[in-house]
């Protein structure tokens, strides 16, 4: 089986700068990276072969990945692809259409001789041993698997998820939004296991297309055509696809259970590039309580029921609190947070006061002096 | 067939010690395994050093308990040095025509690789000790070298002249030129102890290594032996000064302090310098309601319920609710377990303290350093005790 990654670009919604970075390259929980998590289910579970369809904004991607080395993807066979967007012809202009690299993505995959696909979203994390379900769709004879899960949906997830209808066989026979307000939907995981045949011809008018496309327009299209087998995945996942979502599913790990089934280290190790930070340390007046924080930090405030990425500094006094603060964050004396998400070298000044709301939490851009 | 391409100068670590000092750390691993700081292990510091200073090909000598430290070296991935023409090779002892033969001592390890040393042909050879910890860049000690013109550089630190009867101490002239070599003397005439760090000029060492390993009453060594012989006959051995921190870490005690030092200063004085090692890969560390942290490092895969004060915690370390950590070095894996007190001590990698139970002494109270590791047998302590 081979994997290909098939993202959303998620342009004006994604928390983490959208504009700098492309969301698979967005931070979770300290020290990962979203496509970490669909990296590493791909290698736990043998699939050394990765195909990354790439929309835009895809550079800080491709460095964190380079050639996967840390995934054990630097490989003689196999090994991580890339697949960007190029130009078709010689105009070689900037105005020339660019053209899609899913045509690219069909003739890599029709060169291979493996002949399953899974497809997969990396803004949709979770830990899962992906062979189960290949297993199950060999055993099921249908065209294709859509892996789900029975969840709550937050507000802020809920016009980028798929739901799932699912007849008393198990077959998918209806995809579309999910209910607001609903209990429990069948939240797609945006992975699916089918033949390439299938996947080849499903996108071969497409230039370029997102999984939320690929879920809403192509399959429900092709639904009279193909059988579609669902596959329930039992345990924690986070759709990450706007502010709202970013900052909730990165404060949901300071459960002790999300972060078990989410990190699984014994069994499924969640991998990422490897920075060689040196150990996080506290001062004399550091307090903290309920968070998570990464190596690298140097920690002398107060910090509260927050997230801190890496190499992070909070100085004596400086009082965080529900914050996601992401690498390289500097929080100078007796500043004041609540409620806010900074991006990578933000600066906030000696005794500055920000807030935010926990269901408006404020994001703070790459690099700003506050 | 190339195998290997001109190198100016190679480095040699010798990481085949016990480190007998250390005791129950080092049944199990040799000493540069022995885990350091948090997230490192000894032989980092000189493998940084090499990269750092531009020596792209080390070869590290091994032989006691190698098992852990080949597969912490692995193919050099992890310092940048798995490279085409040179990197890191590991160089255990091996058998050959006319002889199976354990490294005898220092000098006899690298003349057992001269081999490896030819395949370089290096102009200089710098012969490290793989168990301190220091940041150094070697290619000054190079430049050094080449100055003032020497056959052979030794790096050396001041000492206070009260501890300086523990070192090997070189008496020099004005000029730093070595012109008596004393290995622990009762009554130093100096203080500028060896760090066990040389370069030499490969030629004239490899002729020395050869002379030495024909002299039946030589033990093999380059301090006591190698080094003495060359200065009898007129060689010109410098010292090099070296100012900044370095730490012998071969006793429970200087391990307990090398680690409680990166408190004061971690990044013991190189902050561009980044350390390069092995990284677990586990989740950042988290802290519990009930926890407390107060002037401590903390490291990736902790889960921290109780209070930690002044201590070093390493990969994957899980302090129960309740439980009191103080004064203390707790290596990889280690589980205090709920309401367990540990004070001034050092808990070797998968230790555990069960619940309730106590380790170590009160530092406050003048109690001396534990060491403590797997299957180590501990006592409840009173509170427990009187309930029971």
């Amino acid at each position: 089986m081979v994997g290909l990654c098939l993202s959303d670009p998620h342009p004006d919604r994604a928390g983490d700068g959208s504009t700098i970075r492309t969301l698979s390259a967005a931070r979770f929980a300290g020290r990962y990276r979203l496509v970490d998590f669909m990296l590493s289910n791909m290698v736990n579970s043998k699939i050394f072969t990765i195909g990354m369809i790439l929309n835009s904004h895809y550079q800080s991607l491709i460095s964190h990945i380079g050639m996967g080395k840390d995934w054990d993807l630097a490989r003689k066979s196999g090994g991580v692809y890339f697949f960007p967007p190029y130009y078709a012809d010689d105009r070689r202009s900037v105005n020339s259409e660019l053209d899609g690299p899913l045509q690219r993505a069909a003739e890599y995959l029709n060169e291979l001789k493996t002949e399953y696909v899974l497809l997969a979203d990396s803004s949709i994390i979770y830990n899962m041993n992906y062979r189960k379900a290949f297993e199950a769709h060999k055993k099921s004879g249908a065209d294709i698997t859509a892996i789900y899960t029975k969840k709550k949906i937050t507000t802020g997830e809920r016009e980028n998820t798929v739901a799932f209808t699912i007849d008393e066989n198990n077959k998918v026979t209806g995809i579309g939004l999910s209910t607001p307000n609903a209990e429990s939907v069948n939240a797609s995981l945006g992975a699916y296991i089918m033949h390439k045949r299938h996947f080849i011809q499903l996108t071969a008018a497409e230039k370029n297309c997102g999984m939320l496309r690929f879920s809403r327009v192509l399959l429900t299209d092709a639904l009279s055509r193909l059988s579609i087998e669902a596959y329930e995945f039992k345990g924690y996942s986070a759709h990450i696809c706007s502010v709202e979502t970013f900052f909730h599913y990165n404060l949901d790990i300071l459960d002790i259970n999300n972060r078990n089934s989410l990190f699984d280290f014994e069994n499924r190790q969640i991998f990422t590039n490897r920075r060689d930070s040196l150990p996080a340390k506290y001062g004399k007046q550091a307090d903290i309580k309920n968070s998570v924080i990464s190596d690298g930090c140097q920690i002398d405030g107060t910090v509260i029921n927050s997230v801190i990425c890496r190499n992070v500094k909070i100085a004596p006094g400086a009082v965080i609190k529900n914050c996601v603060l992401q690498d390289d964050t500097v929080v100078e004396k007796n500043a004041s947070m609540d409620c806010i998400i900074t991006d990578n070298s933000v600066i906030i000044s000696e005794g500055r006061t920000m807030m935010g709301y926990r269901t408006y939490p404020v994001y703070i851009e790459r690099g700003r002096v506050i | 067939m190339r195998i290997s391409e001109r190198k100016e100068c190679i480095a040699m670590l010798l990481a085949g010690g016990r480190g007998s000092r250390l005791k129950a750390l080092t049944e199990q691993v040799a000493k540069p395994a022995v885990t350091f700081g948090g997230k490192y292990r000894i032989i980092d510091f000189p493998l940084t050093n090499c990269v750092r200073s531009g020596i792209d090909t080390v070869g590290v000598m091994t032989q006691y308990q190698p098992l852990l430290l080949h597969e912490y070296i692995g193919k050099g991935q992890h310092w940048d040095l798995d490279l085409l023409y040179g990197g890191v090779s590991i160089l255990p002892p091996h058998s050959k025509p006319g002889s199976t033969a354990w490294y005898s001592g220092t000098a006899n390890a690298v003349y057992q690789n001269q081999n490896f040393i030819e395949s370089f042909a290096p102009e200089y050879v710098l012969v490290l000790a793989a168990d301190h910890v220091y940041k150094m860049d070697y290619k000054t000690m190079l430049d050094y070298h080449k100055e003032v013109g020497a056959d052979v550089t030794i790096a050396v630190i001041e000492v206070p002249i009260k501890d300086a009867s523990r070192f090997g101490i070189l008496n020099t002239a004005e000029d730093d030129r070595v012109v008596e070599f004393e290995e622990k003397p009762e009554n130093p005439k100096n203080n500028l102890a060896s760090m066990g760090i040389y370069i030499f000029n490969w030629r004239s060492l490899k002729s020395y290594l050869n002379d030495d390993e024909n002299d039946p009453n030589s033990k093999h060594d380059f301090g006591g032996d190698v080094l003495p012989a060359m200065l009898r006959d007129g060689l010109k051995l410098f010292a090099y000064r070296f100012d900044g921190y370095w730490k012998d870490v071969g006793t429970e005690e200087s391990l307990w302090q090398a680690n409680m030092d990166l408190l004061d200063d971690l990044h013991l004085g190189f902050e561009d310098w980044h350390i390069l090692s092995k990284s677990a890969g586990r989740p950042p560390h988290f802290i519990a309601e009930t926890g407390s942290i107060k002037n401590t490092l903390i490291t990736e895969g902790c889960e921290i319920y109780g209070s930690v004060e002044n201590s070093i915690l390493s990969v994957g370390v899980i302090v129960e609710e309740g439980a009191v950590v103080k004064d203390s070095v707790i290596m990889e894996n280690a589980r205090i377990g709920k309401n367990a007190k540990v004070t001034y001590s050092i808990l070797d990698e998968d230790t555990h303290v069960p619940e309730g139970s106590t380790a170590g002494e009160s530092k406050d109270d003048g109690g001396k350093l534990n060491l403590y590791s797997r299957g180590a047998i501990f006592e409840k302590n009173s509170e427990e005790r009187g309930n029971s």
